[in-house]
């Protein structure tokens, strides 16, 4: 499966990546994103089958983005993994669309919880 | 002001959580008590996040250099001798405090947003409109790290 990693800092990005790859997710191809803006434009060209992405970025924050792509009709499976894990934070995820929300810090298991009925 | 506000019990425990699942455990982050941890002038990074709403105030980060190039070569995998470009640091830095600061905004009243990081290489300067409420100084690989948490003075 095409996953499209997005996140404004490329240290989380890789520790995204590498932690997919602990938790036994090898193999999968990895695009990446820096912000809300692109990771919009990577959906479209790209058509990955899942959206990892973080909420704060600068040009388009991430719940702008998922709401973007379901206002058009995109429905490609989306999780937030944000240093914010508020109910507040979670309710919004989920109102927008969004399948799960890890909070930041997380650990391999964490990422098996969430997406072993997806990849 | 900010009648409620996080105690440094709160930014110990976040701090740690941070700091172990993301840099191991195999060097834990020893809280210090007694002497605070000293920065060499000009040899420390310095981030920052404000978050404002249900609960304002200001979450900041400072590690020494040699701190902050280890974490940075830890968070991307990269060899003990490898070199880090500031921009790296910038960004892992970054990063720490987004982490520590996100958690304690879900700690707080909400609901309120949280900044992107400010990030600068040198000590955090702090407005003399601010107060500090809580400060976790300790010490990871025998290197300073202070992490400390301001309000609206009153």
């Amino acid at each position: 499966m095409k996953i499209l990693v997005t996140d404004d800092s490329r240290v989380m990005r890789q520790i995204v990546v590498r932690t997919l790859r602990q938790a036994g997710f090898a193999g999968h191809e990895i695009i990446e994103a820096e912000n809300g803006r692109q990771c919009v434009e990577l959906v479209n060209t790209e058509q990955p089958g899942l959206v990892l992405s973080d909420w704060n970025m600068p040009e388009m924050n991430g719940i702008d983005a998922l709401q973007a792509l379901r206002a058009v009709g995109n429905q490609v499976p989306f999780g937030f993994v944000t240093s914010e894990g508020s109910d507040d934070m979670r309710a919004r995820a989920t109102a927008a669309g969004a399948l799960f929300l890890i909070a930041k810090p997380f650990t391999a298991e964490t990422f098996q919880e969430h997406l072993s009925g997806l990849l | 002001m900010s009648a409620i506000a996080p105690e440094t019990t709160d930014v110990q425990a976040v701090t740690e959580q941070v700091w172990s699942s993301f840099l191991g455990d195999e060097e834990p982050l020893i809280p210090v008590f007694d002497a605070p941890p000293a920065f060499a002038a000009g040899e420390c990074w310095s981030s920052a996040v404000s978050i404002s709403g249900g609960w304002t105030g200001t979450v900041t980060v400072e590690v020494s250099a040699l701190l902050a190039t280890q974490l940075t070569r830890l968070m991307l995998g990269f060899d003990p001798t490898e070199p880090v470009a500031d921009e790296d640091i910038a960004d892992a830095v970054g990063e720490l405090v987004n982490m520590v600061g996100g958690n304690i905004k879900s700690l707080m009243p909400g609901p309120s947003t949280l900044t992107l990081p400010i990030v600068a290489a040198g000590r955090a300067a702090f407005s003399s409109d601010s107060r500090e409420v809580a400060r976790l100084d300790a010490r990871w690989t025998s290197e300073p790290v202070r992490v400390s948490v301001h309000v609206p003075a009153p």
